[in-house]
């Protein structure tokens, strides 16, 4: 049988028949001792089996695998990218850093803080009171994982225990009560 | 009924995953949980402080059972590790908390932390803590007798202005 297949680029052709070879010779294995296969039939018939090679090509089938079959193909840029372009992609609005118009003005400091954020400054104020007394805790305590089994209550300078701190631990602090801190 | 258990598929699972592993997110989440009993308010990032809050939620109405109960003893002592923080969970926190319902802890964001990571964070407190408040309800002051004859008073002025 007769399989003509015209390819366009001469060096697909050499691959197109150098895999139609290999498919010959896996189909037909064989042919390859020498004697015709075991369906094939007894008799040769005088037919070309294979594909007519063209007269240019004998060289070609010589050659070494071109360099075009063995390299790693990687992705390039084709051309310049524009100042426009890049503006169009660097100033997009998914780009720019975007505007806060959550931010307000605490009531009590003045500073400014986040509308669902506590105050930073009045924060910092709370933060600095709960140390100092964390550090009477301490001392009261003496060593490590001596936590009492009472709750514990806060008096500043003058203050007396009411009727309601009643069994709770007392921490005495140094100072004026601050206004913030509201004694219930 | 569920056609599939695809792995990779994470609708609706509601767990953070923290740390190393689950057994480490569990670590974290339990040394979270005792300092939290030991301190009654501390510092953590954002989302730590909210996948504990559940947790030592729960734990306080374990708590609530009583320390007969052999299972609330057993989760507390999983949960607490320096042991000396059961004995204040069960006599002072459970009679702290028995009128509530629910809802023991304060959950309240705080400005990023100011070291190189700019992490978010939030301070997290257990209610009727002997600290200083975090946030002090305001009285609304719009409607005294002082402040609504200010308020008349600057809106004739703008009717004086205007035309």
């Amino acid at each position: 049988a007769l399989v003509v297949v015209f390819c366009p680029l001469p060096r697909l052709r050499g691959l197109l028949q150098r895999c139609w070879g290999r498919l010959e010779r896996g189909l037909l294995p064989g042919f390859s001792g020498g004697q015709s296969p075991a369906w094939g039939p007894a008799l040769a018939v005088p037919a070309p089996a294979c594909l007519p090679e063209p007269v240019g090509d004998t060289r070609e089938s010589n050659e070494a695998p071109s360099f075009l079959d063995s390299i790693l193909w990687m992705a390039a840029p084709k051309k310049r990218r524009t100042i426009e372009v890049n503006r169009c992609r660097r100033r997009n609005p998914n780009k720019l850093i975007k505007v806060k118009r959550n931010i307000d003005v605490c009531p009590e400091c003045g500073n400014l803080k986040q509308k669902h954020i506590l105050c930073g400054y009045c924060y910092a104020k709370v933060k600095a009171e709960t140390r100092l007394i964390r550090m009477e805790i301490r001392k009261k305590e003496g060593g490590p994982f001596n936590t009492p089994t009472v709750e514990t209550v806060v008096l500043y300078d003058g203050e007396k225990p009411t009727e309601k701190d009643e069994g709770k631990r007392i921490i005495e602090r140094a100072r004026k009560r601050p206004s913030w801190f509201v004694q219930n | 009924m569920r056609l599939s258990v695809a792995a990779a598929i994470s609708h609706g699972r509601v767990h953070r995953r923290f740390g190393l592993s689950p057994r480490s997110r569990l670590d974290l989440l339990r040394n979270l949980v005792t300092a939290l009993v030991r301190h009654e308010r501390i510092e953590a990032p954002r989302a730590r402080a909210d996948e504990m809050r559940g947790y030592a939620e729960r734990l306080i109405e374990y708590a609530k059972l009583g320390d007969t109960n052999e299972r609330a003893m057993r989760m507390a002592n999983f949960w607490l590790t320096e042991k000396d923080l059961i004995h204040k969970l069960f006599k002072v926190l459970a009679p702290r908390f028995q009128p509530h319902p629910g809802s023991y802890t304060r959950l309240l964001q705080i400005p990023n932390r100011d070291g190189l990571d700019r992490a978010k964070m939030a301070v997290i407190e257990l209610k009727g803590n002997p600290f200083p408040p975090l946030i002090c309800p305001r009285r609304n002051t719009e409607k005294t007798l002082i402040n609504q004859l200010l308020k008349g008073y600057r809106q004739d002025m703008q009717q004086a202005a205007a035309p």
